[in-house]
């Protein structure tokens, strides 16, 4: 678990800042400590739980505000199958299934001898939680004075595409992988984010070969 | 409210746990590989193309030659992410 937690600084260092920004824009909204921090307690989503904060302020009913903010994460359907090989699932391995942890560990899994990697994936996933969840606290309790510096919040949140670029280097050569990036960025542009994801998780998933292997 | 946030984070716990936990041995494919691939390119140029991509660009490559230099993934995203903050402050 040691090692797991030492690799998760990058992904810490990404997080902390956009989750400042989501306590902020929460206390913003109205809504209660309470109810930002057991957001990210609970859901531990980032972009849904913007989502979700969002529509609430703007006056959709909740439950369909929940449901958008579903939508937002079908793409961690396919986290899952694309790491068991390397590793089963339980309850807390698949809560702290997010994005940043799924592509960290799709590349530290497979050289991890079998006894060591839930320990790894574990410290790996806590990180992460533990620096979405202070950030959040910090930003809901007006906090995001830590980030006036300039350029300090835009350089800490850009931790996280430097991250994912490195991690995606060694798949650039993979054509179902270059396929699915491309569809979606393209959707990405027309501003449907979400399904472009989808749509590249639904395009590997049907792309025939050995998975999830860096 | 609270039963549309409770509904989300179990909502979402399924999306993560259901699959994986699945019992049929259903074979992912190269979904790995596409989804890390997709989360780069995402993640990295923001709609609608416009001068930020080349920073972006620009710290990118600094956290590649970072890693190249070093080896080391986290001090690499630490360049870039630097490099990045640098050149906002700088009017890039």
């Amino acid at each position: 678990m040691k090692e797991g937690l030492q690799a998760a600084w990058p992904i810490a260092l990404g997080y902390f800042p956009v989750a400042v920004a989501f306590g902020a824009l929460g206390a913003q909204a109205g809504l209660g400590y309470l109810w930002i921090q057991l957001t990210s307690l609970l859901v531990f989503a980032g972009a849904s739980q913007f989502a979700l904060v969002g529509l609430l302020a703007q006056g959709v009913p909740p439950l369909l505000a929940a449901t958008l903010g579903l939508l937002l994460n079908l793409r961690h359907a396919f986290y899952g199958p694309a790491l068991r090989p390397y590793l089963k699932g339980g309850p807390l391995e698949a809560f702290l299934l997010t994005d940043e942890v799924f592509a960290l560990a799709l590349r530290a899994l497979p050289g991890l001898p079998p006894g060591e990697r839930r320990g790894y994936f574990l410290g790996l996933g806590l990180g992460a939680y533990l620096s979405w969840n202070l950030g959040t606290f910090l930003g809901a309790l007006g906090g995001q004075g830590l980030l006036a510096w300039p350029g300090v919040g835009e350089a800490l949140a850009f931790a996280l595409p430097a991250l994912f670029l490195l991690l995606a280097l060694p798949h650039l050569k993979n054509p179902a992988a270059l396929l699915a990036g491309g569809a979606a960025l393209a959707l990405h542009l027309l501003g449907q984010t979400a399904w472009g994801l989808f749509l590249a998780g639904v395009i590997g998933f049907l792309w025939p070969g050995k998975g999830g292997r860096p | 409210m609270t039963l549309a946030l409770l509904l989300l984070a179990l909502g979402t716990f399924l999306l993560r746990f259901l699959p994986w936990r699945g019992e049929r041995r259903v074979p992912a494919g190269q979904a790995g590989p596409a989804l890390v691939v997709a989360l780069f390119l995402v993640s990295a140029f923001s709609p609608p193309p416009s001068p930020e991509w080349l920073r972006a660009g620009l710290a990118l490559l600094g956290t590649y030659l970072g890693l190249r230099l070093t080896g080391n993934l986290g001090v690499a995203v630490f360049l870039g992410a630097g490099l990045y903050g640098l050149l906002g402050a700088l009017g890039f």
